[in-house]
């Protein structure tokens, strides 16, 4: 029965993956997602396009809460594209590619643009009786492109490839309502920077390469599924694992411990093969990020490449 | 369930054990010098009026018992008890106390240089070197600041080398492995006079210089200073009385060379009530629409009176007359022409342009751009192993040329006090300085650092002249100077540093 429904359902990609990459301007997402507990069919594709808009006029300077004239307002928007796929009933496949813009309102940073990171991910359902399910989820990002990583808060990611594991426990009971419970540990891979010598941990580092700390993330959703309308309420909680803290008036630099608690909704209606998502998110506490708002719209197209065996 | 599960956790585990992430800084192979520099105790001192103002005690002799016990305690009591600990540390200085009390340098203005932060009143408070710690910390270490703290360090640790070189051969003490052959030196054994010992002069000579430029780091130092001599010990290159009498040679030199800064005009570098008259001086010689900060709220420009602060390699008279030429004046053809371009690249920045001037850009948290060319010249003296005495005369020359820089570059700046093109609308990629823009001050100091750097490595002339020119060019990719200040600046930069060649050719080294 959750699979019959599910058919109808286009989902979120990537939230997690994608929205910390770049976290002081944190992005966008769409469909289907590794922390949820929704699958395509077998054979089914669904595609989507989405817009994100993300912006913050105060961050924390380390624990420091503090805006910045010369920044003013720090606007990040994506266009993305996305698709899930159903391999098997209980393995799905989903990958994305956003583009990214961002400026800045007032001060005089040039405002960075490009394609960020391809993302991959593959859902599997481990167990799942009752209403009662869990899901493992495995992915991973590459840059598609050579955007310059240590240009924050101007640049459009961090240009690291990351692998990531990812734990969902889900309970939909037959109303409708459920409830999600998702945890993961993201490995992210250092990046090379334009430069020789750079300044961490306040120590000098005669070497072009950043060490990119590795990154844990987990969340809550209590949410509503049935029929065409998907509705969630979520928390979610984003943790660098080591880094160092944006020093007074500096700069963010990649390798800051970047840290954030989001709440959000996230809304979904698909009568058919045309659907419509979008999402809200705020920042509620951080450190080393911008307080941001995070709003992202998407249209969602689904179809089969096979007639349903069934 | 459980078997469906393994390969998710065993996958978590797999990329937290793989992930060793921290970056090593290189470790670099301690070198045997490729010429001791017998005759480096005749060499022209800076500031002292000869290599014999400090006094240095006639060592005991070799057969005295007093040093004999010195031996016997390295081969006997030390050598046996060296930890892997101090091996490291053995390792990290044998690349050489000149080079490491430089990347200290250049480590600590990396971490002092960052702008303060604007207060409740939105005004800028001023640094205090009384309390360093408290925010905002002193001193903020920008390219001024930097380039005249690495300047002293280098004349500081210069003169007490030239200095120890002459009592070294004076007294030609030899290294205790010479002495006693059961010694074994674990750093490359050489013919060197022990006495006093090298490494010690320059430890106590660089820590008295930073303890008083970087007022805040003097327990940081403190390690450095001892580790760097006991790891001397250690490696036994030197007895203790080596050090005792090195110590104290550095720091009496040290004290010299700090009592001259202290006099240099640099604590009046900061005169902010000068800056109206300079405008109204600009204005009256044709300058329109005179350099404005760009931040909010408005900063005062980096300091108004370097210019005034003391030059090393020429007069205050030389640095006026060769002060560069009046550049482009807003709305002329010439300067729309420059601003043309940068508006072209900031369409159309490619990434290559992006590289180089981020590699260049030396800014905010950075070790500036006269440390850059510190580190380029450090390694170069590395490369060609150089003894302490001849790293120290070449860091020497480059930093008081670097420091010229600086000063005649200031000087430039706030007596044209042009406007960046940011008053025009041009974004940067690097982010912007708070200071005006004629002329370049990236250009001013890799020119100079370039030519001095040409004269003792000819035969990479072309190679430092190459990054030099990127480094200048650098500045019109991050889109925060025209094209004129970038010219001017490598012209200036040039002259400036050839006053420092000149020095070096007349310091009786020979070189």
């Amino acid at each position: 029965m959750f699979s019959m429904n599910l058919k109808y359902f286009m989902t979120r990609i990537f939230a997690a993956v994608l929205l910390f990459r770049v976290l002081l301007f944190p992005a966008f997402l769409s469909a289907q997602q590794p922390n949820d507990a929704i699958y395509m069919d077998k054979n089914a594709i669904c595609i989507v396009a989405a817009y994100g808009h993300n912006s913050w006029d105060t961050y924390w300077e380390n624990t420091l809460k503090r805006q910045n004239l010369n920044i003013g307002t720090n606007t990040t928007q994506s266009f993305a594209l996305m698709a899930a796929a159903g391999i098997t009933d209980k393995l799905n496949l989903l990958v994305g590619l956003p583009y990214v813009s961002t400026r800045n309102s007032a001060g005089n940073l040039l405002g960075q643009k490009g394609l960020q990171d391809f993302s991959a991910a593959l859902k599997y359902k481990l167990f799942n009786n009752e209403g009662l399910s869990l899901h493992g989820t495995l992915g991973g990002s590459i840059p598609v492109s050579n955007y310059v990583p240590d240009f924050l808060p101007m640049s459009i990611g961090l240009h690291s490839a990351t692998a990531s594991a990812r734990l969902v426990f889900n309970y939909l009971h037959k109303s409708g309502i459920y409830f999600t419970a998702h945890g993961a540990y993201t490995a992210r891979s250092n990046v090379r920077t334009d430069r020789d010598s750079y300044q961490a941990n306040d120590k000098i580092y005669n070497s072009d390469e950043l060490a990119i700390p590795n990154a844990t993330d987990g969340g809550i959703n209590i949410g509503y599924l049935k029929n065409s309308l998907q509705a969630t309420l979520f928390l979610e909680r984003f943790d660098c694992v080591g880094g160092d803290h944006i020093r007074r008036n500096d700069a963010p630099y990649p390798t800051n411990d970047m840290e954030a608690t989001n709440i959000g909704a996230y809304v979904k209606f698909q009568p058919g093969h045309f659907g419509v998502n979008a999402r809200y998110a705020y920042t509620t506490s951080g450190r080393n990020v911008g307080q941001t708002t995070s709003l992202m719209a998407g249209i969602l197209y689904q179809f089969s490449i096979k007639k349903s065996s069934n | 369930m459980k078997m469906k599960l393994f390969p998710v956790i065993a996958l978590v585990g797999a990329f937290i054990v793989a992930c060793d992430k921290d970056i090593q800084n290189p470790l670099l192979e301690p070198y045997a010098v490729s010429s001791l520099d017998e005759n480096a105790g005749q060499w022209k001192p800076y500031i002292l009026s000869s290599v014999s103002d400090i006094v240095v005690p006639e060592p005991k002799p070799v057969t005295d018992p007093a040093y004999l016990k010195e031996l016997d305690s390295l081969k006997n009591y030390i050598a046996p008890r060296v930890t892997p600990e101090n091996r490291a540390a053995v390792e990290h200085w044998g690349a050489g106390a000149v080079y490491r009390w430089n990347e200290i340098a250049r480590e600590l203005s990396a971490r002092y240089n960052l702008p303060p932060a604007s207060n409740a009143e939105g005004k800028y408070p001023v640094p205090d070197a009384a309390n360093p710690l408290k925010d905002p910390k002193f001193p903020f270490a920008n390219p001024p600041y930097a380039a005249r703290a690495l300047a002293y360090l280098s004349v500081a640790q210069f003169d007490a080398l030239v200095t120890a070189w002459n009592y070294k051969y004076k007294f030609n003490r030899k290294a205790p492995y010479k002495i006693d052959s059961g010694i074994k030196p674990l750093l490359p054994a050489s013919d060197l006079p022990s006495y006093p010992s090298e490494a010690a002069v320059v430890a106590a000579a660089s820590y008295t210089v930073l303890i008083a430029m970087f007022p805040g780091e003097v327990p940081y130092l403190d390690g450095k200073l001892a580790e760097n001599k006991n790891a001397m010990i250690w490696a036994a290159m030197s007895t203790p009385s080596d050090i005792t009498a090195g110590d104290a040679l550095g720091k009496a030199v040290a004290a010299r060379v700090m009592a001259k800064a202290k006099t240099d005009g640099m604590s009046a570098a900061n005169n902010q009530s000068r800056t109206p008259a300079m405008i109204e001086t600009a204005k009256s010689i044709g300058i329109i629409e005179p350099w404005k900060s760009q931040e909010s709220p408005l900063r005062p420009t980096m300091l108004p009176t370097y210019g005034e602060v003391a030059t090393w390699n020429f007069s205050k008279e030389t640095m006026i007359a060769m002060r560069p030429p009046k550049p482009w004046i807003v709305g002329t053809p010439e300067f729309e022409k420059d601003l043309k371009e940068l508006q072209g690249i900031q369409k159309n920045q490619t990434r290559e342009q992006a590289r180089i001037a981020n590699f260049w850009a030396d800014g905010a948290g950075s070790y500036t751009p006269p440390a850059h060319w510190h580190r380029i010249g450090a390694e170069a003296g590395k490369d060609a192993k150089y003894s302490e005495v001849r790293m120290a005369r070449t860091l020497a020359l480059l930093g008081t040329a670097e420091m010229d820089a600086g000063i005649a570059c200031w000087d430039a700046k706030h007596y044209y006090f042009t406007p960046r093109p940011q008053q025009f609308g041009v974004k940067t990629s690097v982010g912007l300085p708070n200071f005006p823009s004629y002329t370049s001050g990236h250009s001013t100091f890799s020119s100079a650092g370039a030519t001095v750097l040409s004269y003792i490595f000819p035969e990479r002339k072309n190679e430092f002249e190459a990054m030099a020119l990127e480094a200048s060019n650098s500045r019109i990719y991050g889109l925060i100077h025209y094209r004129v200040d970038c010219e001017m600046g490598v012209a200036h930069g040039k002259t400036i540093g050839g006053y420092a060649v000149q020095r070096g050719q007349t310091d009786g080294s020979g070189l």
